[in-house]
């Protein structure tokens, strides 16, 4: 009886909210928590329920995921808006169900917070895992990596769905090894790209075997620590890979996987590994390749991922990086295009930030590729600015301002390309400040 | 051409927190003023370092799990580096390395994990793990009889008792323990703190301060550090001191 009186007044508030043009985000799903914290075993879903989860592309992932299976014609329900803790898919449930907990779907597909996985699906049916990677990330909010990919070990040991992992990660890949009975684990890889490297370019954590503690042995980086790994004592790393991208060109946009060329808007190696883990799902769940194809090629995020804007007729593409590699990967973006360009580095310290800007000096501001000037704003715009000037770019060419308008005038004092990098919380303005900036 | 010699321990362990930076800005400082700054590397399974070789040994902090592999490392060369601190090679040590150099390290089990005894300093793990100090901290230290502002970042779970020559006094945050009055230890020649930050990116005081003790050390004669600029460095220290310490 409490679980009905708990949905009927959810559904109340959630007209109510409706009513006063407000979204709900996490309030609803606080709301049910509170009244009944075992709610979310109460749902009846007999659709596949799919979850994604990373330090960094989940909400691409996820986002590409919904649109695929939508163009497929299927009914999907998702929580795209990125609400990805208890709280937020339990609002997105808690909107798409019925009086009685029924939801009407054909999939479920959610992009959920790495600390939350064992908490959400303790008591709520998951179908498909797909994990991408994990890196440092907040450390001040969240703690050490190590201790989060032991929370999900555990909670995958008695897990039997279909586990869909990244073998590129030796901290992901490991998952694989939780559960000896799962048949369902498919491993997907990606061919050595162009601007993969020999020794760790930027920081990372897959040092050590987390076997048997070895050193593991990499053949190439493609960034951070993810690369083809092989532990030489216990031999971790070997396995038979479900999905492999092989000829990757950034230039034009495609990689291929069994024999089918796949085009992308983005043109970056993370955002490969995020369609290729899409496909391993498509190809669990028989989507039709004709479709996965034309999805990946039309598929945008549009919310400063690689998001690419026409600002003051200069091409401008803002990438949001929240942690070290998030940036490096930005910086990786900015150094394989050769034409001259300026950047934008927008970084703050709020609450949802972290507090600790430290991780700033884990982002490899060496040899930049045919930068001009570089223009820092954000709550901690100095910070930045000496972390780029230590690096060895000219300190009479970086220009740091507190405030963005001015920040915006200075970046668009030259007609170059400008890569704009902002970490969470400054995103959402930097992007407002860039469309007002335009008119 | 005057030069400096610095030995960085175990750069793929102790690399948690951008701590490295403190290396990239001392290269920075001594470069811009034409000297030679080299940097030599050291972790596990390389040749053994002589310690006394070096004009500065940096250490920083690390994930909990790895930091015990590399403890029992380290404390081969406990007599080498005793000899070292002796000689005034200059020590800075950031959280794990400063928590490696004291007595031990008692963690909330009670297990005891001993460290290089170099300093008679030893560290408690709060009995709450997830109680930890974490959060902007302001110290005032004293360095050359001149008072300067010191601004970091601390995350520590670790509480270190008995430390009879802080580095600072702490204006904003907590320092060695929760709700302390001092953070960090030091000797001319050591500087071991909870700061992260990187310490020396936001203190150019506390770099030069080094600086100039290493190679006064080395060449045996004063040096007057030709002064660089540091616009975004007072830029940035002035906005942080007004933010942390009149909240
Ligand atoms: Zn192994």
């Amino acid at each position: 009886m409490i679980n009905y009186l708990t949905i009927f007044f959810i559904k109340i508030l959630n007209i109510i909210l409706k009513l006063f043009g407000k979204n709900g985000g996490n309030i609803l799903g606080k709301m049910a928590l509170k009244f009944n914290k075992n709610i979310f075993s109460h749902f009846k879903v007999n659709c596949p329920v799919i979850a994604v989860t990373a330090t960094n592309g989940k909400t691409s992932t996820n986002n590409c995921i919904k649109y695929t299976l939508s163009n497929a014609g299927f009914k999907v329900v998702s929580n795209v808006e990125g609400n990805n803790m208890d709280t937020g898919i339990l609002s997105t449930l808690l909107k798409n169900c019925t009086i009685s907990g029924k939801i009407k779907a054909d999939f479920l597909c959610f992009e959920v917070d790495e600390s939350y996985v064992p908490i959400i699906f303790k008591s709520f049916r998951l179908d498909a895992l797909i994990v991408l990677n994990f890196f440092r990330d907040q450390l001040d909010r969240n703690g050490e990596v190590e201790t989060l990919i032991l929370k999900i070990y555990d909670f995958l040991k008695t897990y039997n769905g279909n586990l869909i992992l990244n073998n590129d990660d030796p901290n992901v890949s490991r998952l694989g090894k939780a559960n000896p009975n799962n048949k369902k684990v498919y491993y997907f890889s990606v061919e050595k790209y162009k601007y993969a490297t020999e020794t760790m370019k930027e920081a990372g954590e897959g040092k050590f075997c987390p076997f048997c503690k070895t050193k593991l042995v990499y053949e190439y980086y493609q960034y951070s620590h993810i690369g083809k790994f092989k532990c030489p004592n216990c031999g971790y790393g070997d396995n038979k890979i479900y999905k492999y991208a092989y000829n990757i060109n950034l230039e034009k946009r495609c990689f291929d996987v069994d024999g089918i060329t796949y085009s992308i808007p983005g043109n970056n190696i993370y955002t490969i590994y995020n369609h290729l883990a899409v496909l391993a799902v498509c190809s669990l769940y028989n989507i039709d390749t004709e479709i996965v194809l034309k999805s990946f090629k039309d598929f945008s995020l549009n919310n400063g991922r690689s998001e690419e804007m026409l600002i003051k007729n200069c091409k401008s593409i803002i990438n949001l990086a929240k942690n070290p590699t998030g940036a490096n990967v930005s910086i990786r973006m900015l150094n394989e295009n050769e034409t001259k360009k300026d950047m934008l580095f927008v970084l703050n310290d709020n609450l949802a930030d972290g507090k600790d800007v430290s991780w700033i000096w884990d982002i490899n501001f060496d040899k930049l590729n045919n930068v001009d000037r570089i223009v820092t704003s954000g709550t901690r715009a100095y910070d930045i600015a000496i972390r780029i000037k230590t690096a060895g770019f000219d300190e009479n060419k970086i220009f740091p301002f507190l405030d963005m308008e001015s920040a915006l005038e200075k970046l668009y004092e030259t007609s170059n390309i400008k890569y704009i990098i902002a970490n969470y919380t400054a995103l959402q303005p930097t992007r407002a400040a860039l469309k007002k900036f335009n008119n | 051409m005057e030069s400096l010699k610095i030995l960085y321990l175990y750069p793929d362990i102790l690399e948690l927190y951008g701590d490295y930076g403190n290396i990239q800005v001392l290269k920075y400082r001594l470069e811009k003023r034409n000297f030679i700054c080299t940097i030599d590397r050291y972790s596990i399974g390389d040749d053994a370092p002589n310690f006394q070789d070096y004009d500065i040994v940096f250490a920083g902090g690390g994930a909990d799990n790895e930091q015990s592999i590399l403890a029992t490392d380290l404390i081969k060369y406990k007599e080498n580096i005793k000899l070292a601190v002796k000689s005034g090679t200059f020590f800075l040590l950031i959280c794990g390395a400063y928590q490696l150099f004291g007595k031990y390290y008692k963690d909330s089990n009670g297990n005891t994990t001993p460290g290089l005894e170099i300093f008679p300093y030893y560290t408690a793990s709060n009995p709450d793990k997830k109680k930890r100090c974490i959060g902007n901290i302001v110290i005032e230290a004293t360095l050359n009889e001149k008072k300067t502002k010191v601004i970091g970042f601390e995350n520590h779970g670790g509480q270190t008792f008995d430390v009879f020559s802080p580095f600072g006094n702490v204006l904003c945050g907590n320092g060695n323990k929760f709700g302390d009055k001092y953070e960090g230890f030091f000797l001319d020649n050591v500087i071991a703190t909870y700061l992260h930050g990187p310490l020396l990116s936001k203190n150019p005081d506390v770099a030069d301060y080094i600086i100039k003790y290493c190679l006064e050390r080395k060449y045996n004669r004063e040096f007057k550090l030709q002064d660089l600029n540091d616009e975004f460095e007072n830029l940035c220290r002035k906005q942080l001191l007004d933010k942390f310490l009149n909240k």
